[in-house]
């Protein structure tokens, strides 16, 4: 596909597999093979059954505050499955499939929810960098890997995540930028769900679409359906080979929707209406992927529950390992802030461990 | 004296420049900001203004040289009109370059001067000449300022606390002290030297006990802050060793042991009632006298562990056999070392009764801070003479050591006269108590 | 050759070190590159090492930090320049919640061995915004390291140590000082301990305790009171964070007194932290209150003010002199 062909000022939207499940673009349809095919599904349901527990999990007490990515699996996992396993992935918060695809440990993951740092200590050869909180501030660093990425004369790239709401911050702005002006090999990918919490897209700018504002910064922009894993997949796919060619960044605009809420805390039902809710459910990628396997015949139903039973299982043991053992070491407070502990840092941890040894908390 | 104008860093960084064209000839008074010369630099080309008014007296170089920064390139003769400056140029002319960036900073004025500080000094120790010796205390604010408020120099205290701290109450205690030396007596105790034995003489090292070492403090605190004067008497107990042989096998019985002590104790409290002196204290901070009206009798006792004084106390309100019980009980417990700390303090007169050991006479240390006490000797069969006839008679030898601060001579004297009488008529004494 | 340099110059000699030294390291701002910054610190450096390894970016301190931090990530040192120290603050974020944090957060995968510098500090008659003393606000963050040097000898040392340093430093240099006076020092490169405070003449009398360019000022105030025959200890602190303690509180149990000389406003300031440590670990020895000697807590005056915002050298002799009599 040609990146040019789909001017997001001229309503252009590029997809290949509709609602249905049904391919509208062959000549675009990505040469899977079956194996890989069932991978990109096997993911998606890792996804949204990790997502369900989580969300169980929260409720009866086990878990902190979440947030889920349930409707999002194809703009995460068909993206981030477009890069090779030396790049890098910097994302915002809400990546999960993301991060799946791209050697996160499952542990990590739940670590990181539950409250531990050791969760976003990555292995050595999984680059992706910690959850970003500050909304929009990792396009920075996005640009700047890509910058390194040049003057190291490697062939890497970096793939970027933001929201919709995010894209109204100004280190959206600067970032992409720097990365127009530099060059980087960074792709800018848009999660744009429809909603900033409760502030809906048309609140959040008043320009049609996020993918236009690209070409304020020189680069190519594209909005694209982002819950057909096909045309995720594709579209980063061809921003990432543009970027290793050395002709720069790419702002991908994935168009889908926030099935639940923003996180645990938050109660969707009292800023949209269900009737909309119930309009995207039907657009749901995994849906849509599901159908289309199946036409193809390369899904079956027993494949389809022994694998979610497997999906149930290895969460399941994955959690109960974490649970009541993540208790963050008081060591680990202190001995991470500089390379070598300053004597503040170890006067104060020996205080507080005398402190301890007396009995109390 | 002429001031040599240096080619000047006109920013930049720059090292050198090209003299493109001289704009005054030599003999040219020239004002200070005139511009002498235009140079170019690799940045600018640039015209250099003079610092100095007065006249051009010589170019260093030709249109076209290349002059380093800091090379003098003019020399101007400042000495003239009406300018009376004498001598050197002040080396600060120099210093003050206040040079502008042109685009240096883009906002402001970064002053420039190519004045010099030395090396570092890194590493090296740094010491000034002067080394002042200060002692140094522990102490919190709160301590300093009590010190400070008390004249207390707080460096020469010895603190109490924590780590050697000053406490208050180190300071309220020197203070006194100094109050007591300036406005008491000003005495100052010889330094005794050191005794050492010589070598090789036979001798055998012996260390004090805790409460020998108390004793022998409190022996010098009695000794040199009290002039001790000690009065003596023989008195005649006949009587009262009649009396009491006529009611020791009774008593004996009810399991009372009775001794002279109580009786001679009665005596003394009739007798301080009627000298109140010499049941008192002095109060050296306030220069006072502080006559008590409470009597507790201190009653020394020889232990094995030394001398130790238990209290009997409010004598005056106890019977003879009252005295007999509480003086035997108290003295036994000290002989066991069963007496505690408040038993050993609070007396206001202290009697001590060497006699029943041995020995007429003596000259006893006052417990300080009492102002008197009584020493008894042993009781002796003396002829004596009465009513014109030689009669063997019971004596009893006393010493009354007494503060002569504050009780003369005739004091101890008819201070002895009234115990004597009341002594020898043991009858009168238990009637009249 | 004499190398007898100002501090600016002293910056440019790091920079120059340790860009030949370490490939890994690039600097870059906001017109650093082509024209070697507005104070000439980044001089030279695209001419000698390339654009790619000293260039210039769009106007814009978040991105520069930002893409610092991630360039950082990638295995280079970047040493990136904010104009002016009042300029850093759109970078607030970037460098509260990023650089100060990236290590702990990812419990030491990913550490940021990078240097932020901006010259800082008032008495050069500028405009708005260009006079800031707020290295308080950095020091009080977590994860971060604060050098501020008082002399061109030092300035490259602490220089080369923080680009050297696996920790982000910011580095603060005094502009006011950048071009009052030279020093000669080494040619080569040489490295001062990050941390560790120099006492830069000993006293008995009164420990002073300063830094930047209030240094020459407080020395200029101990020359005026040894006509008394009060004779300080002048403390240049050199690293706020992670302070050195130990040099100060050993100089106040010595001394029983101390004052702090600081640019920055007063309150919530370096010298309030001084005097709590000193609070927690000298008490006893206190003979004087340890007091601070600060700018007042207003915003920095325009130029028609300033002369009366820091504190001079009288009115540092003057305070000394009270606390030594107290």
């Amino acid at each position: 596909m040609k990146l040019e062909d789909y001017n997001p000022l001229e309503d252009k939207i590029y997809r290949i597999m509709d609602k249905q499940g049904e391919i509208l673009k062959p000549e675009d349809l990505p040469e899977f093979n079956n194996e890989q095919l069932l991978y990109l599904y096997r993911t998606m349901l890792l996804s949204r059954t990790m997502d369900e527990k989580q969300l169980s999990y929260q409720r009866q007490g086990r878990m902190l505050t979440y947030a889920p990515n349930i409707g999002q699996e194809a703009t995460q996992i068909g993206s981030a499955y477009a890069l090779e396993k030396k790049d890098w992935l910097v994302p915002a918060f809400r990546e999960l499939g993301a991060w799946l695809v791209h050697g996160v440990p499952l542990k990590n993951i739940f670590l990181y929810w539950y409250g531990n740092e050791w969760g976003s200590y990555m292995p050595e050869d999984v680059r992706v960098l910690p959850i970003s909180v500050p909304i929009a501030s990792q396009l920075q660093h996005a640009t700047g890997i890509g910058l390194a990425n040049n003057i190291n004369k490697e062939n890497n790239v970096a793939l970027t995540y933001v929201g919709d709401g995010g894209t109204s911050e100004g280190d959206f702005h600067e970032a992409l930028n720097f990365a127009g002006v530099f060059k980087t090999p960074t792709i800018f990918v848009i999660q744009n769900n429809q909603y900033a919490i409760s502030v809906p897209r048309k609140n959040q700018t008043a320009s049609k679409t996020l993918a236009q504002k690209a070409i304020a910064y020189g680069m190519p922009g594209i909005q694209i359906d982002g819950n057909d894993i096909f045309a995720v997949y594709s579209a980063t796919k061809e921003a990432v080979d543009r970027a290793r060619r050395g002709e720069g960044p790419t702002l991908i605009e994935a168009i889908t929707y926030r099935l639940a809420a923003h996180t645990t805390s938050d109660d969707p039902t009292k800023y949209r209406e269900d009737a909309e809710v119930e309009e995207w459910k039907i657009k749901d990628p995994i849906l849509r992927f599901k159908k289309y396997l199946e036409d193809q015949g390369i899904l079956t139903q027993e494949w389809d529950e022994k694998v979610k039973d497997e999906i149930e299982k290895e969460i399941t043991s994955t959690f109960e390992e974490i649970e009541g053992q993540s208790d963050t070491e008081i060591e680990d407070i202190f001995k991470y802030h500089y390379e070598t502990m300053p004597p503040l840092l170890e006067e104060q941890l020996n205080e507080y461990k005398n402190f301890l040894r007396e009995g109390e908390v | 004296m002429k001031y040599e104008f240096r080619f000047p860093d006109i920013g930049e960084g720059i090292a050198e420049g090209t003299l493109l064209k001289w704009l005054v000839n030599i003999g040219d008074i020239i004002k200070e900001g005139q511009s002498v010369a235009e140079v170019e630099t690799d940045k600018v080309t640039t015209e250099i203004p003079s610092p100095k008014s007065g006249k051009v007296v010589e170019m260093k170089y030709k249109e076209g040289d290349i002059i380093e920064v800091e090379q003098v390139f003019l020399i101007i003769d400042p000495n003239i009109d009406n300018d009376s400056k004498t001598q050197d140029p002040p080396q600060d002319d120099e210093k003050l370059e206040a040079v502008e960036e042109e685009t240096a900073g883009v906002v402001g004025e970064v002053i420039a001067s190519s004045e010099e500080i030395p090396p570092s000094t890194e590493g090296q120790k740094v010491t000034s000449p002067k080394e002042k010796s200060k002692t140094k205390v522990l102490a919190t604010p709160v301590a300093r300022k009590l010190a400070k408020d008390l004249s207390v120099d707080i460096t020469t205290i010895n603190g109490t606390g924590p780590n050697g701290r000053v406490m208050k109450k180190d300071i309220k205690a020197a203070a006194q002290q100094s109050v007591s030396k300036q406005k008491g007596n000003v005495i100052t105790k010889p330094a005794a030297p050191v005794y050492k034995p010589e070598e090789d003489q036979d001798i055998e090292r012996v260390s004090l006990s805790s409460i020998r070492k108390t004793i022998s403090k409190q022996m010098e605190i009695s000794k040199f802050t009290i002039p001790h004067v000690t009065a003596m008497e023989e008195i005649d107990i006949t009587e009262l060793v009649n009396l009491r042989k006529k009611y020791k096998e009774k008593l004996s019985q009810e399991d009372i042991y009775l001794t002279y002590l109580p009786f001679i104790i009665k005596a003394l409290v009739f007798t301080l009632k009627k000298f109140p002196i010499f049941n008192a204290s002095f109060d050296s901070e306030n220069q006072e006298l502080i006559l008590k009206h409470f009597y507790h009798m201190g009653i020394a006792t020889d232990t094995e562990r030394g001398l130790m004084v238990p209290v009997v106390r409010d004598v005056d309100k106890k019977s003879i056999v009252s005295l007999a019980k509480d003086i035997l009980d108290v003295t036994t417990r000290a002989k066991e070392n069963n007496v505690n700390l408040q038993e050993l303090k609070g007396s206001t007169f202290s009697v001590t009764n060497y006699g029943s050991v041995g020995g007429l006479f003596a000259t006893p240390v006052i417990n300080y801070p009492e102002i008197a006490i009584l020493g008894l000797g042993r009781i002796v069969e003396k002829p004596i003479v009465k009513d014109d006839r030689i009669v063997i008679a019971k004596i009893l030898p006393v010493s009354l050591t007494f503060d002569h601060r504050f009780i003369d001579g005739a004091g101890g004297s008819r201070f002895l006269n009234t115990l004597a009488d009341l002594l020898e008529d043991p009858e009168m004494l238990l009637i009249k108590g | 050759m004499a190398n007898k340099i100002n501090m600016v110059q002293a910056v440019n000699q790091a920079l120059m070190n340790e860009m030949e030294l370490d490939k890994s390291v690039i600097v870059f701002g906001e017109d650093t590159g082509l024209e070697g910054g507005v104070f000439r610190a980044t001089v030279d450096l695209q001419q000698k090492f390339g654009v790619e390894r000293s260039f210039d970016t769009p106007l814009a301190e978040s991105a520069i930090v930002g893409t610092g931090v991630g360039m950082a990530i990638n295995g280079l040192k970047p040493v990136v320049e904010m104009q002016f120290m009042g300029f850093s603050y759109p970078a607030f974020n970037q460098i509260i919640s990023h650089v100060s944090r990236m290590r702990n957060r990812s419990r030491g995968r990913f550490n940021l061995p990078m240097v932020i510098r901006a010259p800082y500090g008032g008495g050069i008659r500028a405009l708005e915004h260009h006079s800031e003393s707020t290295e308080a606000l950095y020091a009080h963050i977590p994860g971060l390291k604060v050098v501020i040097p008082s002399t061109p000898y030092d300035a490259k040392g602490l220089l080369i140590a923080a680009i050297r340093d696996p920790d982000p430093v910011i580095f603060l240099e005094p502009k006011r000082i950048y071009r009052a006076f030279k020093q000669e020092i080494p040619e080569e490169d040489y490295v001062l301990p990050i941390g560790k405070a120099k006492i830069v003449q000993e006293g008995e009398d009164i420990t002073i305790i300063t830094w930047g360019a209030m240094v020459r000022d407080v020395q200029k105030a101990v020359e005026m009171v040894k006509e008394k025959d009060i004779h300080p200890e002048i403390i240049d602190l050199r690293t706020i964070s992670p302070m050195d303690r130990d040099t100060f509180v050993e100089s106040v149990k010595k001394t029983g007194r101390a004052l702090i000389v600081q640019e920055a406003p007063k309150s919530f300031s370096v010298g309030s932290e001084i005097i709590s440590v000193l609070n927690e670990k000298a008490f006893l020895h206190l003979e004087a209150p340890p007091t601070r000697l600060a700018g007042f807590d207003t915003i920095f005056p325009l130029p028609r003010g300033e002369q009366h915002y820091m504190p001079s050298p009288k009115r540092i002799a003057k305070t000394i002199e009270e606390i030594v009599n107290y």
